[in-house]
């Protein structure tokens, strides 16, 4: 059931990414708290959402460039945690969210490669509105446009849970097999959520950009430091 | 292609209030069927596609107008809004005969290029970046309710834009270019791009910070480490998938060295 709602989830998602809206909802920042918590697990998607969102920033469609999919890696990357903590039988933590990215988070690529195959098939629904135009069917002609929403559904509704699956079938024996790792992996998971941050503040190519990033890095950390120690 | 001008008809075509709002509803739709060939061709026509029906009664005519907005288009999907718009007041004025049936085309192939270039640098690498950058850093502070409150604020923005530039468009018509100048969008996303950079190195401290909390000062300084370095890298053109994987194992690898080195002292 789990793999269902995952799967029409990421459908969706891929929808609203390019062919219908584009309101943020297909996001990491929305897309990984609503996985979480149609698998049960908000608290879970909570824990993944800032960092793909921010290592993901960058994922935009310019002009007839294909970004990654950001939506499919992260619908796969929070399903396959939340999976694998299921299968644990415990929610998701940093060590099983870093795995989850580190085993799922390439299906991104994947789904660049398929937007393109999509892009093939349109061109042979325009070609079919053309026919249907030439032959006076004005309705088909403009209906036509719909039938693309279908491709990117159908395409991220199988991949996310094949990703998901792959991830939770790795990763509970790799944390039964060495418990010892637990620790070193939550390391892993500041170090990629450090790293995040920064192809954020790189996705948004501002002349200023170093100085601004740097400046709040060094800024918080002070001030947090300060506050925790006044505590 | 074309067919001369009609004699001036009685009254001026108007698109009816409802019309208009299906056509607004059906732009959202504007890259459904994007493809190489005529990229939001497809899309474009559909939108329209009410509007040309309360135009033209004559099937004839209509199946012409289409056959015009299912040539080559492409936009910024938000910025299309404005043309959708435009393209409607030109349509119009083609139905009552005061414009020749080329007015559509030139107006949408006068205004796809600039308004993409506009739409590109406010909302794809401006604005929504820095809603992104203001959701995770308020998810981080505040957990989900900071989310729902960013995504509302986006979206609210972008209905009110996409909204009020389709309905510019359909009212002004080729003065439409005087209004999105007055926006100065590019001023705006300059500064929109520096603070969401702020947000990121926010983002970054409050990590940091988290790590500190849960896994010592030694995985603080690793986190910091992967934000510092990781976007030298990435400023250098380093590729994003591989650096973030050598980022993080080689956090993996220096908490392993450390926990060792910790252990056999």
């Amino acid at each position: 059931m789990g793999y269902l709602v995952l799967g029409l989830l990421a459908g969706l998602a891929a929808v609203e990414r390019k062919g219908f809206l584009q309101a943020m909802l297909s996001r990491p920042i929305a897309l990984a708290p609503l996985a979480g918590w149609a698998l049960g697990d908000t608290a879970g998607g909570l824990l993944l959402a800032p960092p793909l969102e921010l290592f993901w920033l960058g994922a935009v469609n310019l002009g007839a460039a294909l970004p990654v999919h950001e939506a499919l890696g992260t619908a796969a990357i929070t399903g396959g945690a939340v999976l694998a903590g299921r299968a644990l039988g415990v929610a998701v933590s940093p060590e099983i969210a870093i795995l989850a990215v580190l085993v799922a988070a390439p299906i991104a690529l994947l789904g660049r490669k398929a937007d393109r195959l999509v892009e093939g098939w349109n061109e042979q629904i325009a070609l079919h509105a053309e026919a249907a135009l030439a032959g006076h069917h004005l309705r088909e002609a403009v209906r036509c446009n719909l039938y693309g929403l279908a491709a990117p559904f159908a395409i991220a509704a199988v991949l996310a849970p094949l990703a998901a699956a792959a991830a939770a079938a790795v990763i509970p024996p790799l944390l039964r097999a060495a418990p010892g790792a637990a620790a070193p992996l939550r390391v892993g998971f500041f170090a990629f959520a450090g790293f995040a941050c920064a192809s954020g503040a790189k996705a948004l190519r501002a002349r200023a950009a170093p100085r601004w990033f740097f400046a709040a890095l060094a800024g918080f950390a002070v001030a947090g430091l300060a506050l925790w120690r006044l505590r | 292609m074309s067919a001369p001008v009609p004699a001036a008809a009685a009254a001026p075509a108007k698109v009816p209030g409802r019309s208009l709002a299906r056509v607004f509803w059906r732009s959202l739709f504007l890259q459904a069927s994007w493809n190489r060939r005529g990229m939001q061709n497809l899309g474009f026509a559909y939108a329209i596609d009410p509007a040309l029906r309360a135009l033209y009664a004559d099937p004839a005519r209509r199946e012409e107008a289409l056959r015009r907005h299912l040539g080559f288009f492409n936009s910024h999907p938000y910025m299309a809004a404005a043309i959708v718009g435009g393209a409607i007041h030109h349509e119009e004025r083609v139905a009552s005969g005061a414009e020749p049936e080329r007015g559509p085309l030139a107006y949408k192939q006068t205004l796809q290029g600039p308004l993409a270039a506009i739409g590109d640098g406010f909302f794809w690498t401006a604005l929504r970046p820095f809603f992104g950058a203001l959701a995770a850093l308020g998810a981080l502070l505040f957990g989900a309710p900071a989310i729902v409150v960013v995504l509302l604020s986006y979206n609210a923005i972008h209905f009110l834009f996409r909204a009020g530039l389709f309905l510019a468009g359909y009212r002004r018509g080729d003065q439409l270019v005087v209004t999105i100048a007055r926006l100065s969008l590019p001023v705006a996303a300059d500064r929109l791009r520096a603070v969401g950079a702020g947000l990121c190195g926010a983002s970054a401290a409050i990590f940091l910070l988290h790590a500190g909390a849960v896994s010592g000062s030694g995985a603080a300084v690793l986190a910091a480490l992967a934000a510092g370095v990781g976007y030298v890298a990435l400023a250098r053109g380093a590729r994003l998938l591989p650096t973030a994987y050598v980022a993080t194992l080689m956090g993996i690898g220096a908490a392993l060295l450390l926990g060792h080195l910790h252990r056999s002292s």
